[in-house]
Formats: C-alpha cells, structure tokens, sequence
C-alpha cells in the first residue's frame, strides 16, 4: 500500500489544562501524521492523553500550543465557526458509549447527522450498510450495546466524512461484538477509503491498523507499521 | 426546527410529563388571567362607554327646591356649559299587585314625546307614554321583573300624599342607574325592594306641587376634566342660590357611575398583578425544569456538537423547549382566559344593568397573551440554555464534574450538625447545594401562602364591615325616611302606630364644613341621648358617646380639614334656611366610616335654627315583622318617603356578594394552591430525577421507599415551612396593602387578621404540599433503582 497524501499534520501540540490549582500537561510536544485512507491505531494507557488527542483531531478542542492542519486548513487558528463545519463535513465519531439521543429512534439518531449536510447518504442507506436496517425504528433502549455501537457507526458514516474517529469503540462490547464492529470499521477503511484513527488502550487490537503510534504522558512514543495489516479473524484476547 | 428534533423535544417532555403538567397548569392559570380579565374589561368598558353615549349620561346633576323653567336656559348659558336640562324627581312609594309592603322608589320626569334627552333611558319592553292620557308610567326593567310586571300591568304610586293608580306602558333601563343602590340601603342593588319610575314631565310636577317647575337640573359640558367641571359646579351652585340647591354631583361621584368605575379599575388591575405573579413563579419553576432537562442532556450536547451542530443550532434547540411550553401554555390559557372572560360577563350581568354586555374576542388580547406566555417561558429557559451553550464540545463529553462536596453553611456549626440524624444532614446538604432551586421552591409557597392569607382575611375584614354597619352599630328592624325635617310630636305619633316597641328619632344633615381654607362637605349625624336602636362604635368597638353640645369628628373628617379638639369650625347645611353657624369640635372619634360627624339631636337642631326636629325615624317592632297595619297607617303618611329593613338589607348583600365571594375564595385558593402544588412537585421530581443513583444505593442498603421519600419530604417541608412562615407574613402586608387600596374617604376598609386564619392558611398550604409529596412517594416506590445504579449519566 502506498501512502503519501497527509490528510491531518499534528505539529508540536501540546494541551494543558488548568484543574483547580494545578496545570495537567495532557498532551507534550505531540506530533503526528495521518494519511489519507490509513487505519491508525493509537495506543496507550487511560490517562495517556489519546482522548485529548483525538479531541484536537475532531476539532472539538484547540491545543494550547502547536498546529494542527487539515489538508491546507490549520484547524488550531480556526474559529469556533470553522470548527463545528468541519466537524460536520469532514469527521464522524464513534463514542465507547455510543452517545445515541435515547429519545429518538436508530434511524432517527442517524438523521441528526444527515440533516445538517450537503450530500449525504441516506440515514436508511447508512443503517442497512451496518446491517441494522430492520431495526430502524427501535429505540436505543431496545438495541444491544453492539447494536447501538453500529447505529453510531451509521451516524458517523453517514455525513460522508473522510475521517472516522473511533474513541474506544469496544470498550463497552463483549469479544465477539467487539469483532464486528472492528470488521465493519476495517470494511469502510477499505471499500469506502474512510481515513479511520481509533484509539484504544487493549493491545490486542494493535495488529489491525496500517500503522499504529503509542503514546505515553502526552507524547506520541513510538510508531510502527504493520505490514500486513492482521485481519479481524487473526486477532486474540 | 426540524420535524426530527421537533420529535425529540416531544419525547423529551413526555418524560417529564408530571412536572410539565403542574408547570402549564400554572402558565395556563397566567395567561387565562390576563386574558380572560383584560377581555372582561374591554366587554364592560365598551359596554359602559356605548352606553353612557348613546343614552346621554349628563355629566352633572343639581338638586335643587324649586327652580323655575327659565332657570335651566339660565344655567344652560353659563360658560363650559353645553346643554342643560330640567327634571322633576320625587321619592314615591309604590304598591305593587299581590305584595303588602309599599316600596320605596324613585320617579323621575320624563318628556311626554320621546326625545334625545340628557339621562334618556332605553326601552326594553312596551312603548312610550302615548299622547292624550296622563296616567301612564315607564318602569324600570329589573324592578318590572322583580315584580313579574310588565306593560299592561298597574301599579299604585303614592306621590306626595296623593296614590295615583298607573298603567305601566314600558321598562326601561338607564346610564344613570346601571348600579342602582337604594338610598340608605347598603352596597347592592335591590330591584325587589327599591324601584325607579319614569312619568311624564308635567304629570310629575303637577303631583309634586312643582308646576312650571323642577327640582333639579342635569346638564352636559365640554370640558368635563374634575377641576374644570367642578368650578363650573360652583358658578351654577352660585347662580342657582336662590333657588334652593342642597347639592351638585359630578357625574363620576354619582354611585352608581362611581361603582361601575371601581370595578372596572379594579379588574384592570387584576388583569396586570396577578398573571404577572403566576408566570414569574411559572418562570422560576421552568428555570428549575429546563436547568435539569439541559443538564441531564450534556453528553446530548456534546454528541451534536461533535457531530457538526453549531452553538447557535443548540441553543435554538433548547430555547425551542421553551417555546414549546410558552405555545401549549398560550392556547390552554387562552381557553382557559375564555372561559373566565364568559363566566365573569354572566356575573356581570346580574350586577350591572347594562344593555348589553357580551363576551368578545379580542384578537390583540390574545396576542398579548400568546407573547407574555412565551416572553415568560423563553426567560424561564435562560438559565438551562446559557448552560448548553458554555458547554465545550469535549467538555461535554466527559462526564459532568462531581457535586460540589463542600462543606454547607450550617455543616460549619459544628455543635449543631453534631446533633443531627444521618438523614437530616442529607436533608440540609440538599437544600443547601442548590440554592436557586430553594430559593424557587421558598418564593413559590412564600406566594401562595400570601395569597391565601389575604383572601381569607379579605372575606373576614368585608364580614366585619358588614357586621359593624348592620350589628354593631345599627338595631333597628326598619328605618323609615322623612320628606322633610318634623318636629317633637312626630315621634309621639310614630310611636303610637300598631306593633311598634321602640322609635328612635336621627337628624341626618348634609353640611359644608370648612375651616380656613380646607373645606369639606359631610353628614352629620343627630342622635337622641341614650340613644339605642342607632349606637356608633370606634374602632375599638368602644360606643361613642355624643356630648351634649359641639360636634365629633371622625379621624379622616379632621385630618381633611386641619382641625383638632377645641378648635370651631363652620357649618352650613345644606337644608332648611342654609345659614353659616359655627360649632367647637368637641372630640375627633377612630371610626371606619371616613367622613362623618356626630352631635346632639338638639344640638343640630338648634344649630338649623329649629328647637326639636328629625328627618329620619326608626323603629323596632314587637313582631320582627311588618305589621299590615302598620304598613297601611305609614302610607298614609304623605311624610314618609322611604322605608328600609335592616336584616333585609343585610341578606341581599349576602345573596349577592356571599355567592359570588364563595366562588372567588375558591378560585384564588385554588390558584394558589396550583403555584404551592406546581413548585413542589416540580422542584422534588427534579431532585429525585437527579439523585436517582442515591435512591438506588439507599435501597440497595435497606432503606424503604417511605424512608427515602422521607428524606424528599424533609426537604421540601423544611423549604416550604420557612415560605409558610414567611408567607404568613407577607400575608399580613398585603392584607394592609388591600385595606389601602380599598379605603376611600367615607370608609376606611378594616384590617381584620385572625389567628385561626393564619393557621388555616398554613394548614391548606401543607394540604397541598402533602398531596405534591405523595406523587413523589409514588415515584420512588415505583423507581427501577437496579437500574438507576446501572445507568450513567
């Protein structure tokens, strides 16, 4: 596989946070590339920092210093504005707990992500592409957690993102749940060239990536490729 | 808003359907006030001013003597003068088919052709006097159906000393009686016992000994602003001197006007205090609800945050649920406010003869109300929305901060919290942690404890008015009013009359009263010595005894006239030969009646330059009852104008106003306990929904449901005993506020507070509370608390 087109550059970053008396340096001096198309893994700890990290990724936070560009945007100088659209046009998130509306329904939940785009698929195409098609009018109350998982992985698709940001996405999922949203997130990357960065503390899941960075007390440490990349079938734990 | 979000909303308010429902009920009870008031007073006011045009309310009347034709050209020269206009008007007594006791009554000139005279009347059945016989007479519509007359029927009409036997040709109802109080009569109108009689203009004066003549002249201005119109008062009263004027009204200080006046000011009021009191305690409670909703939706936030939704899209959102509650509230309180605007017009109906008083619609009304309904409701959003807002998206999405687990303000007593149970330290941190939310639920009961203080005080303030006047101060079983000033011999002829045990004489005296520049017109009172049948109390239900000569003055009258004990101030009545005397004030007495004075009957008597007279006489009788000789000898006395019974009097105001007070105390009770009822439940549903975990873990530690419901109701009893408290008190100052307000310059409206109402109050408060607390026992028992420990924020 070729990579070369940097989709998102992280330069430098670093997230400090002021709790009460004392800064917490969640992120220090990170740096990191992500191709377009890859399925990148970022491991580490809890508390390592790779939930800030993706937040700055997702455009839902600035870093305190560095930069980070999307293409030829640097969404650390953008407005707040400029932020929530490209949230909206270039990003779709998956959540360790789903974070449905538990008052609407799963193809419902779907169209908060559709209704705010140009050229969406439909929320009934993004269902039946997780296979939940048959469920769309249940609510999230009446879903496994790996139904719900899926139905956010419809949301996230549906928008047509280039970048799917997966925060724990089976953290809450039992084994054999946990494979086929893992499948399904690896099928997108391929057949729909989504660009998906997953973060994770388990390991286990390192193989699947194309390439996988380890971060550690807010610094990207380490970053190795997988070549090949194990299928979701060769993974244990 | 989009249909898909539109549907979150509603399902999102289906959850909270409980603390939605008390929180409309009260934006309903908000919008219904405003709307169905300001409606009823728009129906009255039109109907009043349609009225008063169309029928030619003359804006001034002048009682005089004898004042010949010439003179009403006269007067209709004088400069403001517009139109002026003649009339005959005499006290009658009329006997109607089948009763026994004559009634007292009124008549009242009118063309023989009908013209558009100042004070015209409209007729409601029958026709106009026909040309050629004289003996015809229009009577008024409400007396016609108290007495089941109608044109056709005849009445007999005693006019001076002569009966006429009449044919009633019409009914008629007039601008100028629309709220007709008999004479000395009390505050109601009283068609069974008191009627106005419309007669031809020289039929009436060739009876009353006023041929070619009238005894009062009405007229119209152009300027009729109260400065203006009074000075041209004083130019006629001057010009008329010598005709005998004893008295010139404005038209706003007839009763009958004035009535009409104050109760349309006073549903104006209504229609601006109470739903401004309804919709801000409703707002405060939503602040509580939509904080809650808002708070309980963070990771929502955060989740359409990070899915591209702007600030602004979320705030709307938000702002949206407000909306909501702000559109449902618009409608069912516009139902609601039609509902009462109907009630309110019947009622008004049996009040005030008014040609017509219908319920409209109003469409600017409504849409005020629709607008204050949802200015409140968005307010009442502001406070969840502004959280929404200040929420970073990756903020959001973690969970929300641990409660702030400080130490409470009394925890710092230690000695104190030392002393306390487990459960009521959970009791005190809860209060104590969310101040806004006690704050709330503190102001609501605080209110409504105010309100029903005040309208339970209200009732028995008006039941001590009416006590004072018909009990306290007044025995009699009749009271019957003289044309004109007797002398000693009357009595001993009255006394003589068949089943009469007691008489008592009064001379009832109109004078101007002045000293120096400060001048004020009042009645005094001539009461016999040992008077029994007519005992004027103080305020301290101390009688007030009359000395033997100078006269007493109530508080008010003396405050008005800058005059104290010792000084002399200057008479001139306004009867018999109207000469200045002058008289010490001898005392200045607390009374609730304002402008009053009290002296000797001889005394007065002598100051009118006659040795013994009176104009008033009244009576006990053996039998409590009329005797029908005794009616038949007092008709036969040309003398007798007026006959009044005091418990008579005093049931009609009970019929009219006890029915009509009955429903208002309900209402307002009502109302108030929907406020105390709304905030509770709202503001303990809130709480459980927030502390759903700590239910969870109680039961799970073996707690009961009655336990844990105890911890709520501890909370909220603690809160609303403190607006109980409070309340009780704020009660009091508004029941001042009232007696303020309603007080004029003939009375002053009495602050009445009994303990026993006070406690009342506090006990219907805690009935409402109870009955909030038990819909909360039931949600807690009812609470799935396996899986509130289960479920994450």
């Amino acid at each position: 596989m070729v990579l070369q087109r940097v989709l998102l550059s992280i330069r430098s970053v670093s997230k400090v946070y002021r709790m009460g008396e004392v800064d917490v340096h969640a992120l220090r001096n990170a740096s990191l590339d992500i191709y377009d198309g890859e399925f990148l893994i970022i491991i580490g700890p809890s508390g390592s920092g790779k939930s800030t990290l993706l937040n700055q990724i997702g455009g839902m936070d600035r870093p305190t210093s560095g930069t980070i560009s999307f293409m030829d945007r640097e969404l650390s100088k953008s407005s707040d504005y400029e932020l929530t659209l490209y949230r909206r046009r270039e990003v779709g998130f998956i959540f360790q707990f789903y974070n449905l509306i538990p008052t609407l329904t799963a193809l419902e939940n779907v169209q908060v992500a559709t209704e705010i785009v140009e050229n969406p698929m439909t929320a009934m195409e993004a269902l039946q592409r997780v296979g939940l098609a048959g469920r769309a009018d249940h609510f999230p109350s009446q879903l496994s957690g790996g139904e719900q998982q899926r139905i956010s992985v419809a949301r996230a698709l549906a928008s047509n993102p280039r970048l799917l940001l997966c925060d724990e996405p089976t953290g809450a999922l039992d084994v054999e749940t946990s494979r086929q949203v893992l499948g399904m997130l690896s099928k997108l990357n391929r057949e729909l060239q989504k660009t998906v960065v997953l973060i994770t503390h388990n390991n286990a899941i390192a193989g699947l990536g194309d390439r996988v960075a380890r971060i550690r007390d807010g610094t990207i440490h380490h970053i190795r490729t997988n070549d090949p990349p194990k299928s979701v079938e060769e993974i244990h734990w | 808003m989009s249909r898909l979000f539109l549907r979150k909303l509603l399902r999102d308010m289906k959850t909270r359907k409980g603390s939605l429902l008390a929180l409309l009920a009260i934006v309903t009870i908000g919008v219904g006030v405003y709307i169905g008031f300001a409606a009823v007073y728009r129906d009255l006011d039109g109907s009043r001013e349609r009225y008063y045009r169309d029928y030619r309310l003359a804006d001034f009347t002048v009682y005089l003597k004898r004042a010949p034709a010439w003179s009403v050209q006269e007067t209709a020269m004088l400069a403001n003068v517009r139109e002026a206009r003649g009339r005959v008007q005499q006290s009658v007594l009329i006997e109607v088919p089948h009763q026994l006791k004559p009634i007292s009554g009124t008549a009242i000139s009118m063309p023989l052709r009908r013209e558009p005279v100042l004070n015209d009347i409209f007729l409601r059945s029958g026709m106009w006097f026909s040309d050629n016989d004289k003996r015809e007479v229009i009577i008024d519509d409400a007396f016609a159906k108290a007495h089941r007359l109608q044109p056709g029927s005849r009445i007999k009409v005693l006019l001076l000393d002569k009966q006429h036997d009449l044919l009633v040709v019409g009914t008629a109802m007039s601008p100028e009686f629309v709220y007709l109080i008999p004479p000395g009569g009390g505050f109601t109108p009283d068609a069974e016992n008191y009627g106005v009689l419309y007669l031809p203009e020289k039929f009436l004066q060739e009876s009353s000994d006023l041929d070619g003549a009238y005894n009062q002249i009405i007229g119209s201005v152009h300027d009729d602003s109260p400065p203006i119109l009074n000075f041209t008062l004083r130019v006629i009263e001057n010009r008329l001197e010598a005709y005998g004027v004893t008295q010139s009204l404005a038209a706003r200080d007839q009763a009958s006007v004035r009535f009409l006046e104050d109760e349309l000011v006073g549903v104006k009021i209504s229609s601006r205090i109470s739903p401004t009191i309804f919709l801000l305690v409703a707002a405060l409670v939503m602040n509580v609800l939509i904080g809650r909703m808002v708070a309980q939706q963070r990771t929502v936030i955060g989740t359409l945050k990070a899915l591209g939704y702007s600030t602004s899209m979320v705030t709307r959102h938000y702002l949206n649920y407000g909306l909501f509650i702000g559109i449902v509230g618009g409608v069912t309180g516009t139902l609601f406010g039609f509902w009462m605007q109907n009630v309110f017009v019947q009622m008004y109906r049996q009040f005030f003869a008014l040609p017509e008083i219908n319920a409209h619609f109003y469409f600017d009304i409504l849409a005020t109300g629709f607008l204050i309904s949802i200015g409140f409701a968005l307010v009442g959003t502001l406070k969840g929305v502004r959280y929404a807002v200040s929420l970073e998206p990756a903020e959001a999405m973690r969970p929300p901060p641990p409660e702030k687990g400080g130490k409470v303000l009394p925890e710092r007593i230690t000695v104190f919290w030392r002393i306390l149970s487990f459960r009521q330290r959970m009791v005190l941190r809860a209060v104590f942690r969310n101040p806004f939310r006690s704050g709330v639920n503190v102001t609501a009961s605080l209110i409504s404890t105010a309100l029903i203080v005040m309208t339970l005080c209200n009732t028995d303030a008006l039941d001590s008015l009416m006590s004072f006047e018909f009990e306290k101060t007044a025995h009699q079983d009749m009271t019957i009013s003289l044309r004109d000033p007797v002398g000693i011999r009357v009595q001993t002829d009255f006394q003589q009359l068949p089943g009469v045990s007691e008489t008592e004489p009064q001379l009832l005296v109109v004078c101007d009263l002045s000293n120096g520049p400060f001048e004020k017109r009042a009645g005094v009172m001539g009461l016999v010595r040992n008077n029994r049948l007519y005992t004027p109390i103080d305020e301290q239900n101390r009688r007030i005894a009359v000395p033997e000569s100078g006269l007493l003055l109530t508080k008010k009258l003396a405050e008005l006239l800058h005059v104290s004990r010792g000084d002399t101030i200057r008479l001139r009545p306004l009867i018999a030969r109207r000469e200045i005397v002058y008289s010490p004030v001898v005392g200045i007495v607390d009374s609730y009646l304002g402008l009053s004075a009290y002296a000797d009957i001889r005394y007065l008597s002598r100051l009118l330059g006659e040795e013994w007279a009176a104009n008033t006489m009244l009576f006990t009788s053996f039998r409590k009852t009329y005797d029908p000789a005794f009616l038949r000898e007092l008709t036969m006395r040309p003398v007798v104008v007026g006959i009044n019974e005091r418990l008579q009097a005093l049931h009609k105001i009970d019929e009219v106003f006890g029915q009509s007070m009955g429903i208002m105390i309900f209402v307002m009770v009502l109302f108030a306990g929907m406020i105390a009822f709304g905030s509770v439940l709202n503001s303990a549903l809130v709480s459980l929904s927030e502390r759903e975990r700590e239910v969870g873990t109680l039961r799970v530690l073996g707690y009961t449901p009655a336990q844990i419901s105890g911890i709520f109701s501890g909370e909220s009893f603690l809160l609303n005993g403190m607006g109980i408290f409070f309340g009780v008190f704020a009660g009091m100052g508004l029941v001042h506020l009232l007696s303020m307000a309603y007080s004029t310059e003939l009375y002053r409206f009495p602050v009445v507070i009994y303990f026993s109402r006070l406690l009342e109050s506090a006990f219907l408060m805690c009935l409402f509370i109870s009955l909030a607390q038990w819909i909360v026992f039931r949600m807690v028992r009812k609470l799935n608390w396996l899986d509130a420990l289960k479920v994450k924020e």
